[in-house]
């Protein structure tokens, strides 16, 4: 949670000092809304509850970048033993288990990356194109045939030309 | 020399359906346990889509295909297969039709041989996720 708290942090610094009161969202709705629209509404309830309105995508955000980042703490756990982590122990993350040690240790260092510039972006571009490649090399490895020849040396006898299906347009 | 390939740098490859706008060019090859995955390629996703990917891989397979969605494998998987080769590229040619390649701007079967561009389709995928 090391790294989940800082965003978190980071989040809960850029609200904005006005505190709304339950009054005003009846006498002060379009400044509420507003500074909601900014990702800043806080509201204090008569009991001292604190509530804070985001838009939608900013609460998408925080939610994606703690999830992957609790992801990346537990993977990087797991890859400290010797052994490679079981299917059982990936959990959600047991697509991985198709890959050799390197490779997850490469996929670690690449999402460590992804999230620190989403985090910084706060957009989850970067992290969303890193995760499609590497899910889609998982499929890609799963078959045996696929396997061998993506890992496989370029053997220039293993090649011919292209041959030119016919059909309709 | 004896050529042990049945590749030859000096046939160029064939283009799904008529003839195209511009001449290609890169060569495009196909590992041979793809093949038959290959000439099923119309079949399986139509005239249209195989054009699209003939097009792309023989004019500009380096850039992301205006239409359909490219990405580079990760890892091992994804890494040149020897020097002058690219990264692994996988190409969704449809929701289940997808070929992993790599490119070569320089290549040769032979150490005098012509340089000439190639792309080397490696996998052919048609389940769907």
């Amino acid at each position: 949670m090391g790294m989940i708290l800082p965003v978190i942090l980071a989040t809960a610094d850029t609200m904005a000092d006005v505190i709304f009161q339950p009054t005003d969202l009846a006498s002060k709705r379009l400044e509420f809304l507003e500074a909601a629209r900014n990702g800043q509404a806080r509201l204090r309830d008569k009991d001292g509850t604190s509530f804070v309105m985001l838009p939608e995508s900013r609460l998408r955000l925080l939610e994606t970048l703690a999830k992957w980042w609790q992801a990346y703490m537990r993977l990087e756990s797991l890859l400290r033993r010797s052994e490679l982590p079981k299917a059982r122990e990936l959990g959600e993350l047991a697509w991985l288990r198709s890959f050799a040690r390197e490779d997850l240790d490469e996929f670690v260092s690449e999402l460590h990356d992804a999230l620190v510039a989403a985090n910084a972006d706060e957009d989850t571009t970067a992290l969303d194109d890193c995760i499609k490649g590497w899910r889609t090399t998982a499929r890609q490895l799963e078959d045996p045939l696929r396997r061998a020849i993506l890992l496989a040396p370029h053997v220039p006898e293993d090649y011919v030309e292209a041959s030119e299906p016919d059909g309709p347009e | 020399m004896a050529r042990s390939s049945a590749y030859d740098p000096h046939m160029p490859a064939r283009r799904p359906g008529g003839k195209p706008e511009q001449a290609p060019r890169y060569r495009v090859l196909v590992h041979r346990r793809y093949l038959d995955h290959y000439e099923e390629l119309v079949g399986r996703v139509g005239i249209k889509q195989a054009r699209q990917f003939w097009d792309h891989v023989a004019q500009d397979p380096g850039n992301p295909d205006p239409i359909a969605s490219t990405c580079f494998l990760r890892g091992q998987a994804g890494r040149p297969k020897s020097p002058g080769w690219s990264r692994t590229i996988h190409y969704e040619v449809s929701s289940s039709a997808r070929i992993d390649y790599q490119y070569h701007d320089a290549y040769t079967t032979e150490p005098d041989g012509d340089l000439h561009p190639v792309v080397a389709i490696l996998t052919i995928n048609y389940s769907s996720h």
